[in-house]
């Protein structure tokens, strides 16, 4: 006996309409937003939700001709739980705030002064990690070489390595009397602690191993026979490069550049310890909740998130379009 | 003109080892082997991708070993087509172009010629996803050709296509071999595809050149015995030459022999060099006498599965419908086979 039996084909519309796609729509995408505003006590935009759900379980084609089975729907209904608890303090800060207090605190000197640091910081950190882990991460891409593991292990070191450690660990060799740090002050002029960049260097640090995986995972995907190719038509190794790998990975190089940058945004750790000035957006935030507390710093935090959620959604837009590809059909 | 001098190279899976070789200007030569053999590989260290450990490659008299591939001149086309594919098809064919001297009128002009020599003109601006396999396959060739290599080296051109497909691909493929006088040397695990394209075969194992000859040669008269079982020999029969005779046996098979210092034996008997007979007739040399043990019906021809007395073995014999009908072939049925002169003596 299957789930066949019991369904015959007079079934209502609404019941065959009941496909997995749809009801994990509605359960993984509509249920948790539908929770948060019942928690944030949002009624009216609550009862949205149901309306939406009810409305894609009807009207939407199915896409997958399959009887939803319970054991998807009990892992869907479980997924929800999740989203629900990703959203629920982001769509809180977002929803809870005065609005006319987030634009205040848009306008705030010392508020300004954090973002254009911190966005700065973030980009000129992304630069460095594109310009040596690009290279890089096409090496451990095309080459193995004895010890490979091991330089892909130093590579994902800072996502496992607390980041005040690595902060403390950075100061020893860049700070003011370090085996890096002082040649480079004595030469270059250039302090690293409780400077703009110490907070690049730190920064740099933390963001390398998205570059280079990213990267290295973009070049894995490009048959190295396309290469030859190019080479076999006259195109030095570099033209290859240029012309063929890098138009065909530029998307994996973005989505490497935008979780860096974006890495770099939500450092904290690090840049206190060998930077704590000038502040960035994170050590600001910390300063005021430590002085003024909660209800201060809320439309303050508000207001990040949205600057960071509206970059990051821009870039990933960007990096997910899809090329278009013109056709041309002979008539 | 190419040639291999003693080019060996090492790979941790893979291995070519002391290939000499020579291809013509003009010639096509066919590269067969069993999968993983190392045909490929030989074909990219032609190309300069990979670099010999030892040995020496030649293009026109010209050492190029240590040539970079850019600068060597040889069009490489691979089964899977590798269409660059974020280039439309006119872009792709005139990707190389650019490292070309020429005036950009002549470029359209090569574009355009060779597209129409390959008859995918009307295709120039469409992008290699939306192409089938063939007219990828023939894009592929075309931007290799638009560059006017030296040299085309196509590894498994075919093999992608349905067979309709390659078959068209096949003859437009010997076409341009004939009407550009192209220098092509062609890698395939195939054998139909080896035997319809005629011209030399070189025989390619574990990264050894087994044998090289033409095809009729090849085919026919085999060098060893891993070359007649690799080419579909199916009877190989051991054989023995008694100290000082010109002559093997293997059972009731005998067969002249001039391989002086060679010490192991096999008569090659091909299946379609084969007379089917009634039982009845006269003993000769070379005429068997057996059972029926199996017909199969291979659609074209019928393949007659003999036990031969005294051979302590098989023989397997093509015939047609019409002799199995009138000799009254049936499985048990006894018959001779006659393969009178017909005999190949591998000595190794």
């Amino acid at each position: 006996m299957n789930g066949n039996a019991e369904g015959p084909v007079t079934g209502s519309t609404v019941r065959e309409r009941l496909d997995l796609n749809s009801m994990f729509t509605t359960l993984l995408v509509l249920l948790p937003f539908f929770c948060v505003c019942l928690l944030l006590r949002m009624f009216l935009l609550a009862a949205v939700f149901p309306v939406v759900g009810f409305a894609l379980l009807v009207l939407a084609r199915p896409m997958h001709r399959r009887r939803p089975d319970a054991a998807f729907v009990a892992f869907a209904a479980a997924g929800s739980l999740l989203v629900l608890f990703l959203i629920l303090p982001i769509l809180n800060l977002l929803l809870t705030t005065d609005p006319s207090r987030i634009v205040a605190m848009a306008r705030d000197k010392e508020v300004d002064a954090a973002i254009g640091i911190t966005l700065s910081t973030a980009m000129i950190a992304t630069m460095l990690a594109l310009a040596a882990g690009v290279p890089l991460g096409y090496v451990l891409a095309r080459e193995q070489f004895p010890g490979k593991p091991i330089v892909e292990g130093i590579i994902d070191m800072p996502v496992v390595v607390p980041h005040t450690i690595a902060g403390i660990a950075l100061l020893f060799i860049f700070g003011r009397g370090g085996v890096l740090g002082a040649p480079i002050h004595t030469y270059f002029g250039i302090l690293l602690t409780d400077t703009f960049w110490g907070i690049v260097l730190a920064m740099l640090f933390v963001s390398i191993p998205f570059v280079v995986n990213l990267s290295r995972d973009g070049f894995m995907s490009v048959d190295p026979r396309m290469e030859y190719v190019a080479r076999s038509l006259g195109a030095s190794p570099i033209s290859a490069f240029l012309r063929v790998t890098i138009p065909l990975t530029w998307r994996s190089l973005l989505s490497g550049a935008i979780m860096a940058w974006a890495r770099a945004i939500s450092e904290f750790g690090s840049i206190a310890v060998i930077a704590y000035y000038p502040k960035t957006i994170n050590t600001l935030l910390f300063e005021w909740y430590n002085f003024f507390g909660y209800t201060y710093t809320k439309p303050l935090a508000a207001l990040l998130l949205i600057v960071a959620l509206a970059i990051f959604i821009i870039l990933r837009t960007v990096a997910r379009t899809k090329r278009t590809v013109h056709t041309q059909f002979q008539a | 003109m190419i040639r291999l001098e003693g080019v060996s190279r090492e790979w941790p899976e893979f291995a070519i080892r002391d290939v000499t070789l020579e291809v013509r200007d003009g010639e096509y030569l066919i590269i067969v082997g069993p999968t993983g053999a190392g045909k490929t590989l030989l074909l990219e260290l032609i190309l300069g991708i990979h670099h010999p450990d030892k040995g020496r490659i030649f293009l026109d008299g010209v050492d190029v070993t240590d040539t970079r591939p850019e600068k060597r001149g040889i069009g490489m086309v691979y089964q899977d087509y590798l269409l660059f594919p974020h280039l439309d098809v006119t872009r792709n064919m005139a990707f190389g172009l650019r490292y070309q001297r020429n005036s950009a009128t002549e470029n359209e002009s090569r574009v355009q010629r060779t597209a129409k020599l390959l008859g995918i003109d009307h295709l120039l601006h469409r992008y290699p996803s939306t192409m089938s396999g063939g007219e990828k396959q023939r894009a592929a060739i075309g931007r290799a050709l638009v560059t006017e290599p030296r040299v085309l080296l196509l590894d498994e051109p075919l093999s992608a296509l349905d067979r309709r497909n390659a078959r068209r691909l096949r003859k437009e493929i010997q076409n341009l071999h004939r009407t550009q006088n192209l220098t092509i040397v062609h890698v395939t695990h195939d054998l139909a595809e080896a035997r319809a394209f005629g011209g030399n075969i070189a025989l390619i194992n574990e990264g050894r050149l087994k044998a090289l000859g033409n095809a009729e040669d090849m085919l026919r008269r085999p060098s060893t015995v891993f070359a007649a079982n690799f080419f579909g020999c199916v009877n190989i029969f051991e054989a023995q030459r008694s100290v000082g005779s010109a002559w093997v046996q293997s059972g009731p098979l005998t067969a002249r022999c001039d391989g002086g210092g060679a010490s192991s034996f096999h008569i090659v008997v091909h299946p379609d060099e084969v007379m089917l007979l009634p039982h009845t007739v006269e003993d000769r040399p070379n005429r068997l006498r057996g059972a029926v043990s199996s017909l199969t019906d291979e659609g074209s021809y019928v393949s007659v599965a003999i036990d031969v007395d005294g051979l302590g073995d098989s023989i397997v014999v093509y015939t047609n419908r019409h002799t199995v009908s009138s000799l009254g072939l049936a499985p048990g049925s006894p018959v001779a086979a006659d393969a009178g002169e017909n005999l190949h003596v591998v000595a190794e």
